[in-house]
This record gives structure tokens, sequence and C-alpha cells, in this order.
């Protein structure tokens, strides 16, 4: 029972649980909370993976700029609570949840019959190697340069396209 | 550091870099201009017609592009016959929708943001154009959300109408569930095999003994983001709500090249990644991951039939084009699930020819709504003897759509019919016949209300400008003249079917 | 990691991309489905993540970044597209958001 295994059921059960309040709450604004809760508690998974640049990425990107602006435009909406989940649609809702529980089966089931971790033995070496940011970087600038500029050039498309949607007329 | 690899892959991407070129033009001059705007739209053309050179210039070059340095015999972008001729399309497409645009009343009244449209066109050249030639799944992913990003903004750009926001919204849901399935199969396929380029899965996939349902399950993920592309059923619910309330030109666009870019990452896929050989017949031959012909069939049987009888019913003329154009999703999956070279080749001819005719009736039903502000079938009534270029036009178009000779539609379905009955395949071959019937019905009825009812006192004659009739001119040329004289379509499919390794 | 297994990443993973994916089908204000197509995507980082360090490959990671990327893009132009909705029609309840028929 050492430190490794006691973070990641901690972790991995504080994911669990926020992700599923996240869908139930009806409040909005205390789901987008929750989410934010998820997503550090994945960068610590992703630190146990030695995964050092993209644990920090994830909350510098999706919990500090990504889930900032959902607050923002939470805010500015004013949006009420929703109501109970449950009180229109009932059975479309239930039948949607009995779909993904069989998803989640299934999916576990795959993964149990497969038994991957026999047939890839654990790199840790190459793992820990792998996962600083002068690996990242040399793969970004020499392998993966085009992808790296058409993710430029999305960003820019994604720019134009909110500046279009959503502002008001200048003059 | 040595770049050398770079520059000497800048080559092959020539197309793409004109079109990012004409992104950055066009967003500067909007800054520049920003008083007076004529301008833009021909530098907008221009750029196209500078990125449609370097792509003819691409047909007969063959190779990779910004090799992997651990395994450089594979690369990035793969460079072929059959990308340059997919290209070509989209760079045709996007010639007649800056053209439509032109003549459009609903863009011409944004005159702010003309500048952003027209670069948010090109955000979608570029991504379609990219993602024709990608052999790498990160490419894919990233290139199909530039695609996907500049459309959900172009499909709600005339903010003021209500439809046009909450297309935009069902377009941006369904494509973001869509595309993170396809993101969770591509995770999983990475997993199985250790990379990410197509060439080096499939490798690994002949050699390796894996577990079949767990790359089965990947698999069918993935699909789910490619069908979303294509509007091939289950994944078309989107299609109609925003066919309907995006702009008419930006309508016609997705219907064309949106699904064309999305047909060549579907045939690409499947067969740089599951084909092990291709024999002399051109019959392919597929890894036995699960039953390839049982699974196309039906989704491209239900594709069709779930297209044709939703259409029977609609009145709004742009939402009846919109089921028509998933029903031709359906026929097309037809000539990919013979798997062989024949029903490449029936492909890339039936894109040709419903290059031009769907882009034909949506431009038609655009000069119509701009004059009498409504896209309903009753408004149609006696347009034939109103307006009688128009409505013989918006004929010729819709009885090509249909398939009858001697239109062009005819020989494209013809030679996807060949392709299914040299595979053997005659029961599907019917289906897809009374499917053929069906839309008969609900095309021959536009044609009744413009020609056998009498004009009402609402119709007016439609008033056209030259450049209008040149637009239609010149998409109808190709619709009657392959009718008759289609060896050139054919021998030029025949040549363009190579894809890079095979 | 010699005593974690990948089993149980790849557990947590796929009941998260459920969660998410019932998420999306059962609530009805547009933000918080948005949200819930963040946690399937997260999920599916997840996976790449655990993946890429089990193979001892940088692929995987490289491939997050990119996707953490267009995450970000796509939070954006969604989050406009709510905002024009909204100053339409003072709604963000799809349920609401329903004029177009079968």
């Amino acid at each position: 029972m050492n430190l490794e295994i006691i973070l990641f059921i901690v972790l991995a059960l504080v994911a669990v649980v926020s992700s599923v309040a996240m869908i139930t709450r009806p409040h909005p604004v205390i789901s987008a909370v929750f989410l934010i809760l998820n997503f550090f508690a994945l960068s610590g998974l992703y630190l146990l993976l030695n995964a050092q640049f993209i644990a920090v990425v994830q909350v510098i990107v999706y919990a500090g700029a990504i889930m900032v602006l959902f607050l923002f435009v939470l805010m500015l909406l004013n949006t009420n609570k929703e109501d109970n989940i449950f009180k229109q649609n009932k059975a479309l809702k239930i039948f949607a949840i009995a779909i993904a529980v069989l998803i989640f089966a299934q999916v576990a089931f795959l993964i149990f019959f497969s038994s991957p971790s026999d047939a890839l033995n654990s790199q840790v070496a190459e793992s820990v190697q792998s996962g600083t940011i002068q690996q990242i970087g040399t793969k970004l600038y020499t392998d993966y340069i085009l992808p790296f500029e058409a993710a430029g050039f999305l960003l820019l498309a994604a720019t134009i396209g909110a500046l279009v949607l959503s502002k008001k007329k200048f003059e | 550091m040595d770049l050398s690899f770079i520059t000497e892959s800048l080559y092959f991407v020539k197309p793409e870099i004109a079109a990012s070129a004409s992104i950055i033009l066009l967003v500067l001059l909007d800054l520049i201009f920003h008083k007076n705007k004529t301008i833009i739209p021909y530098v907008a053309l221009a750029g196209i017609i500078i990125t449609g050179i370097f792509v003819v210039d691409q047909f007969n070059i063959s190779g990779f592009a910004f090799l992997s340095t651990d395994n450089p015999k594979y690369g990035m972008i793969a460079v072929d016959n059959f990308g340059a001729f997919f290209k070509l399309i989209i760079i045709i497409s996007s010639i007649f929708v800056v053209a439509f645009s032109a003549y459009s009343d609903e863009i011409n009244k944004i005159t702010d943001r003309l500048g952003e449209y027209y670069a948010l066109i090109f955000g979608m050249i570029l991504g379609m154009l990219v993602l024709i030639s990608a052999s790498d799944l990160i490419l894919i992913y990233l290139s199909m959300e530039l695609l996907s990003l500049s459309s959900y903004v172009l499909a709600g750009f005339t903010k003021l109408r209500d439809r046009s926001s909450e297309a935009s919204l069902k377009y941006l849901l369904y494509g973001a569930t869509s595309t993170g399935m396809m993101l969770f199969g591509i995770s999983i396929l990475y997993g199985l095999t250790g990379s990410t380029n197509l060439y080096i899965i499939s490798a690994a996939l002949q050699t390796q003994s894996l577990n079949l349902l767990t790359l089965a399950f990947s698999i069918i993920l993935i699909f789910a983001g490619i069908g979303y592309k294509i509007s091939s059923a289950p994944f078309h619910f989107w299609t109609p709500d925003v066919y309907e309330g995006a702009p008419i030109s930006i309508t016609a666009y997705l219907s064309v090249a949106s699904k064309a870019a999305g047909f060549a990452l579907l045939i690409r896929f499947i067969k740089t990644t599951f084909v092990t050989f291709v024999d002399d017949n051109g019959n392919w031959q597929l890894l036995q991951v699960f039953d390839w012909e049982s699974l196309l069939i039906i989704i491209s049987l239900l594709t069709m039939t779930l297209g044709n009888f939703t259409a029977l019913w609609q009145r709004n003329l742009k939402r009846m084009l919109a089921y028509s154009s998933i029903a031709h999703a359906g026929y097309l999956m037809l000539g990919l699930l013979v798997f062989s070279n024949q029903g490449l080749i029936a492909i890339l001819i039936y894109f040709t020819i419903y290059l031009f005719m769907n882009l034909g009736a949506f431009f038609i039903v655009m000069v119509i709504a701009n004059k009498t502000g409504s896209e309903d079938i009753d408004d149609y009534d006696g347009l034939g003897f109103k307006s009688s270029f128009l409505g013989v036009s918006l004929a010729i178009f819709l009885v090509s759509l249909t398939g009858l000779p001697p239109t062009a539609g005819f020989i494209g379905k013809l030679y996807l019919f060949i392709a299914l009955v040299d595979a053997k395949m005659l029961t599907v071959a019917i289906i897809a016949l009374l499917n053929t019937v069906v839309s008969l019905y609900y095309y021959i009825r536009v044609l009744k209300h413009m020609f056998l009812t009498s004009p009402t006192e609402k119709t007016e004659k439609i008033p056209l400008n030259f450049g209008q009739i040149a637009v239609i001119i010149i998409m109808l040329i190709p619709i009657l003249l392959f009718g008759v004289y289609f060896s050139p379509v054919v021998d030029l499919a025949k040549s363009y079917i190579t894809i890079l390794g095979f | 990691m010699t005593s974690i297994p990948l089993e149980y990443y790849l557990i947590l993973s796929a009941f998260m991309f459920s969660v998410g994916v019932t998420g999306v089908l059962i609530r009805r204000n547009a933000i918080v489905v948005f949200m819930c197509i963040e946690l399937m995507l997260n999920s599916a980082n997840l996976t790449l993540v655990a993946f890429s360090s089990f193979l001892g490959n940088p692929i995987g990671q490289v491939f997050v970044f990119f996707v953490m990327t267009v995450a970000a893009a796509e939070a954006a132009v969604g989050l406009a597209i709510i905002i024009a909705i909204f100053r339409n029609k003072l709604s963000v309840n799809i349920d609401e958001i329903n004029i177009f028929k079968w």
C-alpha cells in the first residue's frame, strides 16, 4: 500500500464522483465547479503517469482558461436553476442512461478481456523521458510541424468566428 | 538543426500554402479597406484560382510530405492522384460558391463582416485540402475540426434570423459529440498499434495479432465521426435543420464540398489501413476485422431509404434538397461497399456530376428566394410560365438528380449500378433502383408545381442579370454534355484513382 | 508504472466517457451539454496519456496537446454561438430551441 496506490485511488474517486455530480446538479454554475474539480483530479492522474507537461497544461489551459470562459458566459447569461432533470421525457432519459450503462459495460468487458497490460510491458524509464517538455517540444517542431501550423490556423478561424458571432456593431 | 526535411516537403503542399496565405491576406485587406469592401470577393476568387493552379500541378506527382524522423518511409501528407482529383472538386465548388455569394441577397446584406465571411470560407477550404491528403490521425482530426469550426460559424452567419443561430447550435452540438466519439476511437486505435500514421497502423494490424473486438469497437467509433461529416444514417439528423437554417450559398457548399472531403477521408482511411492487397481485377482484399460488407450495406441502404422517404413530404425546397443530398450520400456509399477499383471509379464520376447538379439546383432556389423571399414549394406555382429559363434549368437539374437519361445523372447512377452488378450484389442494386423510383416522385412534384399549375397573382417574373444567366449556363453544360458524351469523364476517373502505396 | 495496471486507467476513462455521453443526452441547458462534451474529450485525453506512458511513446502526449488546442477553440466558438442565440431568444434551453419540424 504505497503512496502511489493511495494517490491513484483518491484521485480516481474524486474524478468519478465529480463527473457524476456534474451531470446531475440542476444549477449550471455548480456543474461547472464540479467539472473544474474533475480537471484537477485528471491533472494529478497525468502526473502519476509521468506526463509532466500535459499535467501542467491541463491546469493552465483547461481549468484555468476554458472553464473560466464557461463561468464568464454562465454569469453573463444569468441562467436560473434547471428543473429536476427527470421531470420531462422521463422514459427517454431512462433509456439514454441505460444505453450509456450498456456502453460502459461493453468497454469494461473489452478492457478486461484483452488485458492490454500483459501485452505491453510498462516502459517506465522511457515514459519518464517522453513526458518531459524537451521531448514533446522536439516532436512538435520536427515530426508534427504541419499539425502545429494547422492548429495555428484553427485558432485563427476560431477567433474570427467568435468575433463574428458575438460582437455587436463597432460604430 | 537541419531543417531541410521541411523545405523539401513544402513543394508538396503548395495548394495549402496558397490557401493559408489567402486567409491572412483577406483578414489584412478587411482591416485596410474597412469602409469599401468591394475588392474582397475578387481577392477571394483570385486566391481560389491560384490554389486551383497549384492543385492541377499536383496531378501525376505522388509522394509523402513531412516524413517522420523515426520512420522515414511514411509521412504526414500523402500526395497522389486520388487526392488531387478531390481537391479539384473542392476548388471548383469553391469558385461557384464565391459566385453564389456575390449574387445572394442574404450575403450582400452583411456589409461589415464580409472579409470574415470569405476568410472563413478559406478556412473551410484549407481544412478540406489538408483532410483529403492527410495520412496521420492527428492531422485528420485537426483538419476535420478546422473544417467543422469554420462551418459552424458560417452556418450561423446571418444571425438576425432565428433559424440561422439555432441551426448553428444544432450543428455544433452534433458535430462536437461526433468528433468527441471519433477521438475516443482514435485513442483506442493508437493504444492498440502504437502509432497514429495510417500506414504504420496498417503494417501493425497485418503483422500482430490484436484483439479484434477492441479494434472493431474503435473503428465503429471512428466511423461515428466520419459518418457525421458525410451525413450518413444514423448520424444525419443535423443535416436538414442546418441546411434549412444556413444561408443558401453555405448550404450548397456544405452539401457538395464538405461531403466530398468526408468521402475522400473515408475512402483513404479504409483503403490505407485495412486493405491488404489489390488483385488483378481491381478487387480489394480487406482485413477480416468484422463483416465490412454487411455493415456498409446496412448503413448505405438505411441512408438512402431515410433520405428518400422523408423527402416525400417536405414542403420547403431547401429541406427537400437536404434530404435528397442525404440520399445521394447513400448512393455514393454503394460505390464504396463493392470494395473494388471499379466502385471507386464510379464514385469519382458520380461526384463530378453531383457537383454540378446539386450546386445548380441550389443556385436556382437561391435566385428564386432572393425575389420571392420564400423557399416553399407552393410559391413555385406556375414559375415555368413566368420565368421560363429558370423553370427549364431547374427541371434539368432535378431530372439529373433523379438519374434519368439523357442527363449526366443517369451516367453517374449507371456506373454505380454496373459496379454493383459486377460484384454480384443484385439485391442491393434492386433496392437502390426502387429508391431512385421513390425519389422520382418528389423531384417531379416540383416540376408539376412549376409547369402544370397555373400561376397565381403572387408569382412574378424573376429578372436575371447577365452574370446569373452565365453561371446557370456554365452549370447546365456539363449536365447535358456528359449525359451523351461521357467518355472524357470516365477516362479521367480511371486514371485518377491511384492512392499512394498501392 | 509498476504498481497500477493500465486497465484501471482505461476503466476510469471509459467511465468518464459514458458519463459524458449520458450528460449530452439528458441535460437541457446548452452550456451544460457543452461541458459534457468537454468531459468526453478529457476522457479521450486520459486514454491517450495512459497508452503513451505504457508504450513509452511521446506521440500520445503530442496528440493530447493538439486536442487541448481544439477543445479551447471549440469552446470559444460554441460559447459565441450560445451568446448569439441568447441575444435573440433569452433562453438556452434546447427544448425550447425547436422550431424545426420533422
